[in-house]
């Protein structure tokens, strides 16, 4: 029986690899996000470890709340500190670390700014063998108007030792000369960061930490118990300090680093296994079809005595091999692609330490699970079919039957939607995404089952413009697609779940965009905003950049924006802080109940509405806080806002968080001038600025254009990702158009006899595809367009305040869905119109 | 309508028997029914002391697997396998072992040893069809079907067919029932069933072309 199996599969290379190519690039995708991610886990790992391997200790403050490194919030430590350290014997000797805000001016003027990694200042030690930078080009920094350069900014900017550099700081900004080009550890930069390197006391007055450190970084002399010094070291510091050793502090970073990389992951396999989900229907037809193709091969396997089990083994066999082969080449190229990314960062600029791609065992076993699990999942279904035949079908030609019942299909497939429809909304109250997950893909299969039942009518629709156009060939096209309404659904499927993702995805963008652009007018109204240049607005700037705009002739109020983690009745929230002098000239801020700018100015707290409810607060209440830089205290709740989007849940005026954080950079400046928008009164403050190349100033309009184009951008990615999905999709139409000019080859072949022109024979196959095409489209963004609403719906708390149904773009999809569909039937088409008359009527 | 009404037929073992009939005749139904392909809805079916009728999926598998040839009209060999293969699927799907020296002699009596490494569609019909041939007798069954077994091929091929059934009955006693139009591939037959509406209008015993058409005539009229 086995070896029936695999002949049968030999003898139909090409319907195996078209069936393996849908699992092969989700397979890849899989590997490679895997390969990618545990190499740079590594990189990372092997990194912070040389890094803090010299290091014995590392004395701090306790973490105020947070543990974890990536957000763990730490005051400076006094620099008296280091000193009692070094008095502690067994102590070789230790040294206080700074950092904080540096950014480098290119030589054009423009700010040199990274994909969204950190522009760094630090100290740099002169002891050599703590550093975790390493001189590759002239010497450490020693004076206060030297700096040191990373390896990667410097090759790729143009500098070189003695040259001069502008560098924005907290403060107004400073030309220094460059005394010595740095790497850090064995990397030109660390993953995209720019690094900045001074001398200690310049660093420290630099980020505004003159007579705090940091950290101290400890070195233990040769042979002494580290354990004992480590324990001798703790009982001389001062409340609320800590010593850890070197070890612990590269775990944190690699930890912090993980969690940003398994984020990134987690981000992916989401889209692979979408893949994956579409490329289990493509699966799933491609066999149904078989199965109904070999009918009678099976039905004699049988009367020669083949059993159920032998014939359902048979066809679950087939499927283990392909999804086996699929797999292994998948695991192939998903290697490769992981290469290919690495390079691909590299290009952006973000150099990674050299270290060698990690491939481990486990992302060998996910792949061949994913890979042969979805495939045999997806036959499974089929494999029963096959069971059924009836041995005496070998004998008799009974016609394709089509199934079970059309009863017994809306029982199955409408209790399906329902229990996902309720899975799903389930997760999205909760959230909880996994829940999400589950809940589409019952919904999908649910919709998948349904879809037969309307595929005659819906095509004979579809079709009907294409078999007026095109005549008779269009009106067999048509004929075609709606005379198995079960194989055309089963066919656009998978075109079906691609497409409702994609029109997910551009409700959700939509509303989003029309939201946070609606949200701009509803929380904003000044006239300009002025916002770091660098990556996604996230980036800060120097403090004097509103006293610089300040000044502005005609300019009536500026506020500046900080935001800033604290910790509120025990859990970490976003700190939001504005000006509170001036807060309605520039915030519009509609109250619930209680005051707002009086409230601000008196030290309280506002909160939002939705934050009120949830946590029951209201004017007057007193709720606990924890700052990093001043510790436990209380405030009291001053006033309760509208949601704004803008602003967050909780916001306190400017004045008191700069008491309560250390060094805050503003993440933006408003400002409002007597005049309003103009171009005058714009280029009057771009004129302020000019020192300080890393911000732009735009009016509110173009504020708006630019969140925007940032929900735009992130929609285009996501596209990107859920192209995969719809090729899948694509690769499954062309199989299946295969298989069925194959199964007509005869039929084909009459209608030649009789006098088709293979131009005609063409023009059929593509109807028939577009039709399908379409057929699965319109389905799925009609799911799509439901998903895209109930989750911006749900997201309202969460500042998603419209709901947009793009309908041009919904339009426009449908259109491409059908260009595809055209595409798609190329291969397919061509090998009908070539088929040798003769043969095709002589075989059956 | 019944396709087999109320009838009773018996096959003896190691002779040939002819089943005739205009189409829906009802002798398809009856060699289903024999065969384990089909159930009749009422009656017993018997292939030696073993009741066809009540036995499972898996009961009737076995029982073509292991106790019945078949030889159809358009040769349903699989496609993808050899000559070979095809003649030894049975075995393999029951996991037995071939019996070597009865497979050589099989080849050898079909002289089909030349094309065994060959796919049937580089097989001419007639030895398509002694592949198949050589697939029934393979497992010693209790009884072949042969379903028109000369019907796709040409005289010559008929005749060496016909030739050979008749000598697989004399030589080691094998039963077969076929199905046939052919008056002539009948007359090698020990006997002959002439079935009607469902029902046995005819029965003739070592006969001749001749006898068969005359009996065909009658029965036509």
């Amino acid at each position: 029986m086995w070896k029936a199996t695999i002949k049968g599969l030999l003898a139909h290379k090409l319907r195996l690899a078209l069936t393996a190519l849908a699992i092969v690039l989700g397979v890849m995708f899989v590997t490679g996000t895997l390969v990618l991610t545990d190499t740079l886990h590594n990189t990372f790992t092997t990194l912070f470890d040389n890094i803090y391997q010299k290091i014995d200790f590392v004395v701090r403050e306790k973490a105020a709340f947070s543990e974890s490194a990536g957000t763990a919030a730490r005051r400076p430590i006094a620099e008296s500190v280091a000193a009692t350290v070094r008095a502690v014997p067994g102590v070789q000797y230790a040294e206080g670390t700074v950092s904080g805000y540096a950014q480098f001016v290119a030589r054009d003027g423009s700010a040199i700014s990274t994909g969204g990694a950190p522009t760094l200042g630090v100290s740099i030690d002169p002891q050599p063998q703590l550093s975790s930078l390493q001189v590759v080009h002239g010497a450490r920094p020693t004076t206060s108007d030297q700096v040191d350069m990373d390896q990667s900014t410097a090759q790729k900017y143009h500098f070189a030792v003695g040259d001069q550099v502008r560098v924005l700081l907290a403060g107004p900004p400073r030309t220094f000369t460059i005394a010595g080009i740095v790497r850090f550890g064995t990397a030109g930069n660390l993953a995209g960061a720019t690094i900045a390197a001074f001398d200690l006391p310049t660093a420290q007055h630099l980020f505004d930490e003159v007579g705090h450190y940091d950290a101290i970084d400890v070195l233990a002399r040769p042979g002494v118990d580290t354990a004992a010094l480590h324990r001798a070291i703790a009982r001389v510091l001062p409340p609320g300090a800590e010593v850890v050793t070197g070890q612990t502090v590269a775990d944190e970073s690699t930890s912090a680093i993980n969690q940003a990389l398994s984020f990134f992951s987690t981000a992916l396999l989401v889209f692979a296994f979408i893949s994956l989900f579409v490329g289990g229907f493509t699966i799933f037809n491609t066999f149904s079809i078989i199965v109904g193709q070999r009918t009678r091969e099976l039905a004699l396997l049988r009367i020669l005595g083949a059993s159920r089990r032998q014939v359902f083994r048979a066809v679950l066999g087939e499927a283990i091999i392909v999804g086996l082969m699929a797999s292994l080449v998948g695991l192939g190229l998903g290697v490769a692609a992981a290469v290919g990314l690495v390079a691909l960062l590299k290009g952006f600029g973000i150099t990674l330490p050299s270290g060698a791609l990690v491939f481990q065992a486990r992302t060998v076993v996910a792949a061949l699970v994913v890979g042969v699990g979805v495939t045999v999942v997806s036959a499974v279904s089929p494999a029963r079919r096959a069971v059924r035949i009836a041995p005496v079908e070998a004998l008799v030609d009974r016609g394709a039957a089509e199934g079970e019942s059309s009863r017994r299909r809306i029982t199955v497939g409408a209790t399906l939607f329902a229990l996902g429809a309720v899975v799903l909304a389930l997760g999205l109250t909760r959230p909880a995404i996994g829940l999400v997950g589950i809940g589409a893909v019952a919904l999908f299969i649910g919709v998948g089952i349904l879809s037969p039942l309307v595929a005659r009518p819906m095509s004979g629709f579809i079709g009907a413009p294409l078999a007026n156009a095109l005549g008779v060939a269009g009106k067999l096209g048509r004929e075609n697609s709606m005379r198995s309404p079960r194989r055309t659904a089963q066919t656009a499927a998978a075109l079906m779940v691609g497409l409702a993702l994609v029109s997910t995805i551009a409700v959700f963008g939509a509303s989003l965009s029309r939201s946070a652009t609606v949200s701009v007018d509803e929380a904003i109204n000044a006239d300009y905003i002025v916002t770091a240049t660098s990556s996604a607005g996230t980036g800060e700037f120097s403090r004097a950049v509103a006293g610089a705009v300040g000044a502005v002739p005609g300019v009536r109020a500026v506020s500046t924006v900080y935001t800033g983690n604290f910790e509120v009745r025990g859990s970490l929230a976003t700190l939001t802080a504005v000006d509170s002098a001036r807060l309605s000239e520039t915030v519009i801020l509609r109250m619930a109940s209680g005051v707002g700018a009086p409230a601000l100015s008196a030290g309280d707290l506002l909160v939002d509405t939705t934050t009120a409810r949830s946590d029951h607060l209201a004017v007057g209440s007193v709720v606990p806080v924890t700052f990093a830089q001043t510790g436990h205290g209380t405030m009291r709740v001053g006033g309760v806002y509208q949601p704004n989007a803008l602003l967050g849940s909780y916001v306190v005026s400017d004045g008191f968080f700069v008491s309560h954080f250390a060094d805050p950079l503003p993440v933006a400046v408003l400002v409002r001038t007597t005049s309003g928008p103009n171009a005058a009164g714009k280029a009057a403050v771009l004129a302020a600025v000019h020192d300080y190349p890393s911000v732009k100033v735009q009016t509110q309009a173009e504020f708006k254009q630019s969140q925007e184009k940032q929900v735009n951008t992130l929609l285009g990615l996501v596209y990107v990702l859920l192209a995969l999905a719809v090729v899948v999709a694509l690769i499954g139409i062309v199989n299946t158009l295969m298989l069925s000019v194959f199964e007509r080859t005869h039929e084909i072949g009459l209608l030649r006899a009789v006098g088709m022109r293979r131009r005609q024979v063409r023009a059929m196959i593509r109807s028939e595809a577009v039709i399908l095409s379409v057929f699965g489209a319109v389905i799925g963004v009609v799911v799509g367009t439901g998903l895209g609403v109930s989750f911006a719906a749900s997201l309202s708390q969460q500042g998603i305040s419209r709901i947009v149904v793009p309908i041009p773009s919904l339009v426009l999809f449908l259109v491409i869905s059908a260009l595809l569909g055209l595409g798609a039937a190329t291969w397919p088409a061509r090998r009908a119109a070539r088929l040798d008359l003769l043969a095709a009527i002589a075989s059956e | 309508m019944h396709a087999l009404d109320g009838i009773t037929v018996d096959f003896e073992r190691a002779r040939f028997t002819a089943v005739m009939g205009p189409s829906g005749s009802g002798k398809s139904t009856l060699m289903h029914c024999m065969a384990g392909l089909d159930r009749p809805t009422s009656g017993q079916v018997f292939v030696g002391d073993e009741e066809v009728a009540t036995l499972d999926d898996a009961g009737l598998t076995r029982l073509r697997r292991d106790r019945i040839g078949f030889v159809f009209q358009s040769f349903n060999l699989v496609p993808t396998l050899t000559a070979e293969e095809n003649i030894t699927l049975p075995a393999s799907l029951a996991g037995r072992r071939v019996d070597q020296q009865w497979f050589d002699y099989l080849v050898d009596q079909l002289a089909i040893g030349d094309r065994l490494s060959h796919r049937p569609t580089e097989l001419s019909g007639g030895q398509q069809q002694r592949v198949a041939c050589a697939r029934a007798l393979i497992g010693r069954p209790d009884l072949i079907f042969a379903d028109e077994p000369t019907g796709n091929l040409d005289s010559n091929a008929s005749g060496e067919m016909l030739d050979f059934l008749r000598r697989s009955v004399d030589e080691f006693g094998q039963t077969i029932a076929m199905v046939t139009h052919d008056p002539r591939g009948a007359a090698h037959a020990d006997r002959v069933l002439f079935l009607n509406d469902g029902k046995v209008v005819g029965e003739l015993q070592s006969p001749t072309a001749d006898a068969v058409l005359e009996q065909m005539k009658q029965l036509g009229s």
